[in-house]
């Protein structure tokens, strides 16, 4: 059977984030001389030995990654955590839903804040698990990000299993690995997408105000502690030259996800 | 009515869950590992870590609140806070995010009203692209780019400052929500009604449509006020205000555990005021969730 036609919408939100992720693994890592030499807006007054372009594509890739991996991870443990509640059902599924919302209720900013002084502490002890500052940031930001996605999952699981055609095939005899493989997972594909879309921009900018603050360690340089580091900047004649990139790219970045995020979830809604 | 105590007494129950989770993270910190090569801190910094959180005596959890009621400082320095203090700090934030919060009401009425005028002309891409630029961008920036005129050259009151910058992102966030009930209201048979029986569009507006509306933004409040409140960490940060966000972000780096867990508790308990105020509003302007009541 055919799926449903993409937007047009989500491919253009899919192309502006594959562009830039791109752009910043062109211009960061592979070739880091060019900006170095051809950037318009001058060195980093912080670091004169860079230039703002390489600093912004070099935080730029490292959001992106951080951002990604956090959005996937926090996305698959809302899943399975979903799933778990629908498979456990009645009393079970009631009492998770309600730690879950008890989770969303937490402010992520200052419970990013928690979890980064508690496991830089153990970092600095040797204990962190051979997690560095990224890894640290990455399982934080998917610790206060999972409570949502589950939400949505389990509202959405609990819908597709309401349709008539899971009914007949469960009362053709069809087990819960079956229905989840061949009825249930097929439709929900698209919604994790569109899930997952939308947990990037969110942990992408969590991570950046903890890192504006000065408290995660990250290194290279985030887009966020780029700016927490570089802010001072303003104060002189033209400072903003410094301030301007990072943030065009972070609107960039929600704007691409954004864009992607809302129309498959559109899609989904009329499907 | 009962309904709402259940919901209330729900969100009451997550603060003494935070309380623990807050005091046992910090308390199981290697901060008090018996490894002295792995210790990151001083062995007086250690013992005064230890004294404040109350660990090895019995209830040492609260030691803590303890402390606080008896006017002692909490924290291991100067940059502790005596619970006077945390008080005046959190009426400061508090304040700030009143304001942002009549600000933000007011962004999104304006927003969701000139969306709805925009709605069919050239100009629905600005209200398109607006959400996305103010979702992009993190409360520091345009805080970062008002700071001179605050901080360096004083021309404009940092409080207000504030207010203003952490209000936008809400703002368009409760104008999204606005402006799309109000597409789905106005399509509605009793719009066209009073249209027809004459009503200005105006007064069909304001009188119906407007009222049909307010749930949809009451729902959202809630996680409007944690970002208000979250926001200002950075907006307090940037522009120098002494308040509560401010605290906390130099307790997390200064690694004050105790005021770490103190000041995460009180910001618990205030989310749980506000999910209060939030049902009592619901309950007086929604006549559904006074049916809904058993």
């Amino acid at each position: 059977m055919k799926g449903p036609r993409v937007p047009r919408r989500a491919w253009v939100g899919l192309l502006l984030l594959g562009a830039l992720g791109l752009t910043s693994w062109l211009a960061g890592r592979v070739f880091p001389d060019v900006l170095a030499h051809t950037c318009p807006l001058g060195a980093d007054p912080s670091q004169p030995d860079h230039t703002v372009c390489e600093r912004a594509f070099g935080g730029l890739w490292v959001s992106l990654v951080i951002g990604l991996a956090a959005g996937g991870l926090a996305t698959a443990v809302g899943l399975g955590v979903a799933m778990a509640a629908r498979a456990a059902g009645g009393f079970v599924e009631h009492q998770i839903l309600r730690a879950v919302d008890a989770f969303f209720a937490l402010p992520d900013v200052l419970v990013v804040m928690v979890l980064q002084l508690a496991g830089q502490s153990l970092l600095d002890a040797g204990g962190a698990g051979g997690l560095g500052p990224s890894g640290l940031m990455v399982v934080s930001l998917a610790l206060v990000g999972w409570a949502g996605p589950a939400r949505m999952f389990r509202n959405r699981l609990a819908t597709l299993e309401g349709q008539e055609f899971v009914a007949a095939s469960r009362a053709l005899g069809a087990g819960r690995w079956h229905l989840l493989r061949l009825h249930l997972w097929p439709a929900l594909r698209p919604f994790v997408l569109a899930v997952f879309l939308s947990r990037l921009p969110t942990a992408i900018l969590t991570e950046s105000t903890v890192s504006f603050f000065g408290i995660a360690r990250m290194e290279p340089m985030s887009l966020g502690r780029y700016l927490g580091t570089s802010y001072a900047a303003l104060i002189y004649e033209g400072g903003a030259r410094v301030v301007l990139p990072a943030w065009g790219l972070l609107v960039l970045i929600v704007l691409a996800a954004s864009l992607s995020a809302q129309a498959l979830g559109v899609q989904n809604r009329r499907a | 009515m009962s309904r709402v105590l259940v919901r209330l007494g729900r969100q009451v129950m997550l603060v003494p869950v935070v309380a623990l989770a807050s005091y046992f993270l910090m308390a199981a910190l290697p901060l008090t590992t018996d490894d002295d090569a792995k210790r990151q801190v001083a062995p007086e910094v250690l013992a005064s870590y230890r004294r404040d959180l109350g660990l090895g005596e019995p209830l040492g959890f609260l030691r803590p609140w303890q402390k606080l009621w008896r006017g002692e400082r909490l924290g291991t320095s100067a940059q502790g806070v005596t619970g006077d203090e945390l008080a005046w700090k959190l009426s400061g934030s508090v304040g700030v995010g009143l304001v942002a919060l009549g600000l933000a009401l007011g962004w999104a009425l304006a927003y969701a009203l000139v969306r709805a005028r925009w709605r069919r002309s050239r100009l629905s891409l600005v209200t398109e692209l607006l959400p996305a630029a103010a979702f992009g961008t993190p409360v520091f920036i345009p805080a970062l780019l008002l700071a001179p005129e605050v901080v360096e050259r004083g021309h404009l009151l940092p409080e207000a400052c504030a207010a203003l910058v952490i209000s936008v992102w809400p703002g368009i966030f409760l104008g999204t929500l606005v402006a799309d009930a109000l597409d789905t209201e106005l399509t509605r048979d009793y719009v066209r009604t009073a249209l027809g029986k004459g009503l200005s569009r105006g007064a069909v507006l304001w009188r119906h449509v407007l009222p049909n509306v307010w749930p949809a933004l009451l729902d959202a409040v809630g996680p409007v006020a944690t970002a208000l409140l979250a926001g200002s960490f950075a907006a307090e940060r940037v522009f120098g205000l002494p308040y509560f966000g401010q605290l906390y972000v130099l307790a997390v780096l200064q690694k004050q555990v105790a005021v770490v867990v103190v000041a995460t508790t009180v910001f618990a308990s205030l989310l749980v005021v506000v999910g209060l105020a939030v049902e009592l509003v619901r309950v007086a302007v929604d006549p559904r969730a006074r049916e809904a009541t058993p």
